[in-house]
């Protein structure tokens, strides 16, 4: 039977010198993520809320603690394994959306199936069915520069869910967006975790926290 | 990711910033193409002068003024001409054995006049052998021992010679003048190859007293069929040293000019290659900057490829192959441009373009943009992409 648990991060630090100066992001923060959560981090610019959303994310290594993924501890592999993991297991909202601004909505949400080990013949269908859950599929061949900020958004959302990943981690997924579009977006992640899509959200803005399950709140890399 | 699905995202890449990709590439073209281009036209002219040597004839024997040493000081031939006809006689005596034919040659470039037309021509003065150097008589008659005795002005003209003075008109029994003598005209001979034929032929006897030659140009042997061309040479050298001294002649054999002349067109068609060479890592260095523009600029997108799950090495062959794209392509371009160069010039000097030398640039472009593209792609590959995903 598969664990509840899908990721834990025990005793986490993070530490950046600049210079002489040593700068504590993360103090010793333990976390619990189950399966299927709608989950919020939320903190202040600073609060290191980022910092937790890149470790968590493997796309940092923590200076002391473990993070487990899926019951596996995955501190230590290096940065190959790290990727192969990122592709299979994670899925990244960005606030910026990162699109590849001269591919088409179809081929930004190819991007990580095309690093994946899913046969080449699959990788359309699957990129088709993501588009449709998200609702472009009528704008699928429409280059990124044509889309709306909220498609843009939408397109990111599609792309991160494409290698069926056990996470999706968002980082202010509604920042650059209006606050209808803000709402549509929250309400497909919402729709998504009602799926039993894992959802971690990393956010500022306390309203959008609200919409989630759990909010974890950090101040000054601590959990307040 | 699969090899074709990197290639496929580089070329995209390269696709959509066309004009930078061609600039980049104009560097490869330039010298791939140079480089085949050079090589072709070396080629041609070391086809050109065998061609030359071929249309001479076989078994022949140069004796020329000075010490001939290839490579060394060519100036030293011009600077110590003792050759007088009296050393025909020595050879004729001495090393009777190795005759078939002999012949002085006296040479001179002068303007040959007919009526209002003229032509500046090479001169060459020899004696009644015509055999020696294998030609055949088109119209009217070489001339006789009796001509070359009595120093007669009578001239056999080659073929270019022929058609420039005279066009359609018949020649023979003509005056021309050479200089400031009147010769008449007393045959033609056929097409022997392009030097050849711009010549015109007469007595040497009339040549050394027409242009007050004191010395000979170099002595001409023909040695019959078989015979040892080594053992010839050393028997001519030790009829010659009866009055000259060594370093006052050479002999040398038709073969010995033909490699030598070879061997230094050799190396100078492979030096200028080597200089067009320069031109690809020059080109070479024109992608390196390119795709260091190229991963600055893409920094985000390398951010990204790697968050959704690019491995350094994913990321590191995909701007090696757009790198090795540029110049591969570049390399192609430049080959047909080179190629089609030496079809230009192929009726002047008779270019070839020998296989190796497509292999080579080839070859040559592909490493300049695998080499000049290690760095930018380990660059790429090293981002950090947190930093990247930053990146403004």
């Amino acid at each position: 039977m598969q664990s509840k648990l899908i990721l834990e991060a025990q005793h986490i630090t993070k530490t950046y010198e600049i210079g002489k100066v040593k700068i504590e992001a993360l103090k010793n923060i333990s976390v619990q993520i189950n399966r299927s959560d709608l989950i919020s981090i939320v903190g202040k610019s600073g609060s290191g809320k980022s910092t937790l959303m890149h470790i968590i994310g493997l796309l940092d290594s923590p200076t002391s603690g473990k993070i487990f993924l899926n019951g596996k501890d995955v501190s230590c592999l290096d940065e190959t394994s790290l990727a192969k993991i990122r592709n299979k297991e994670i899925g990244f909202v960005f606030q910026s959306f990162n699109l590849l601004q001269r591919a088409t909505a179809l081929e930004n949400v190819l991007l990580p199936l095309k690093y994946s080990n899913v046969p080449g013949s699959e990788w359309k269908n699957k990129a088709d069915e993501m588009l449709e859950i998200v609702g472009l599929s009528h704008r699928k061949y429409n280059k990124s520069n044509e889309l709306s900020g909220g498609q843009k958004q939408r397109v990111a959302i599609a792309r991160a869910l494409v290698n069926d990943p056990s996470i999706i981690l968002a980082d202010e997924p509604t920042g650059n967006l209006d606050t209808r579009t803000g709402r549509e977006i929250m309400d497909l992640f919402k729709k998504l975790h009602s799926k039993g899509t894992t959802v971690i959200i990393v956010t500022h803005d306390e309203d959008i926290a609200k919409q989630t399950k759990r909010q974890i709140f950090l101040k000054d890399g601590e959990i307040a | 990711m699969r090899i074709f699905e990197t290639a496929k995202t580089a070329f995209t890449a390269l696709n959509s910033n066309k004009i930078r990709s061609a600039l980049t590439m104009l560097g490869v073209i330039i010298g791939v193409s140079a480089v085949i281009l050079l090589i072709s036209i070396g080629r041609g002219v070391q086809n050109y002068i065998t061609d030359q040597f071929e249309a001479l004839g076989s078994n022949l024997l140069f004796v020329q003024p000075g010490k001939v040493n290839f490579g060394r000081d060519p100036g030293s031939s011009f600077s110590r001409n003792k050759l007088e006809e009296k050393h025909i006689d020595l050879i004729k005596v001495h090393a009777a054995e190795v005759l078939g034919q002999i012949t002085p040659i006296v040479q001179i470039g002068e303007t040959i006049r007919y009526k209002t037309k003229s032509y500046f021509s090479t001169v060459m003065g020899i004696n009644e052998d015509a055999s020696v150097f294998d030609y055949l008589i088109d119209e009217g008659s070489f001339f006789t021992k009796g001509d070359v005795r009595s120093k007669a002005k009578v001239a056999v003209l080659g073929p270019t010679v022929k058609e420039e003075l005279f066009s359609n008109q018949n020649p023979i029994g003509q005056k021309i003048k050479i200089g400031n003598d009147t010769y008449t005209v007393i045959g033609t001979y056929k097409e022997k190859g392009r030097n050849f034929d711009e010549m015109a032929i007469v007595p040497y006897t009339s040549a050394i007293s027409s242009f007050e030659i004191k010395n000979l140009s170099n002595i001409v042997i023909k040695v019959p069929e078989g015979y040892d061309m080594n053992k010839a040479m050393k028997s001519i050298e030790r009829a010659l040293q009866r009055d000259l001294k060594p370093d006052d002649f050479t002999v040398l054999s038709q073969k010995d000019i033909l490699s030598s002349i070879q061997n230094i067109l050799q190396i100078l068609t492979l030096g200028l290659g080597a200089i067009a060479g320069i031109s690809l890592l020059v080109g070479g260095i024109g992608i390196m900057n390119i795709m260091l523009v190229s991963v600055t600029e893409r920094t985000r997108e390398i951010g990204l490829r790697k968050a959704v799950g690019a491995t350094p090495s994913d990321i590191g062959y995909q701007f090696l192959i757009e790198s090795t794209m540029l110049s591969v392509g570049g390399g192609t371009i430049g080959i047909i441009l080179g190629w089609l160069g030496s079809l230009a010039g192929r009726q002047f000097i008779g270019t070839e373009v020998p296989w190796w030398s497509i292999v080579l640039a080839f070859s040559f472009a592909a490493f300049v943009g695998i080499i000049f593209g290690t760095y930018p792609a380990v660059k790429a590959s090293r981002k950090d992409p947190i930093e990247a995903l930053r990146y403004e």
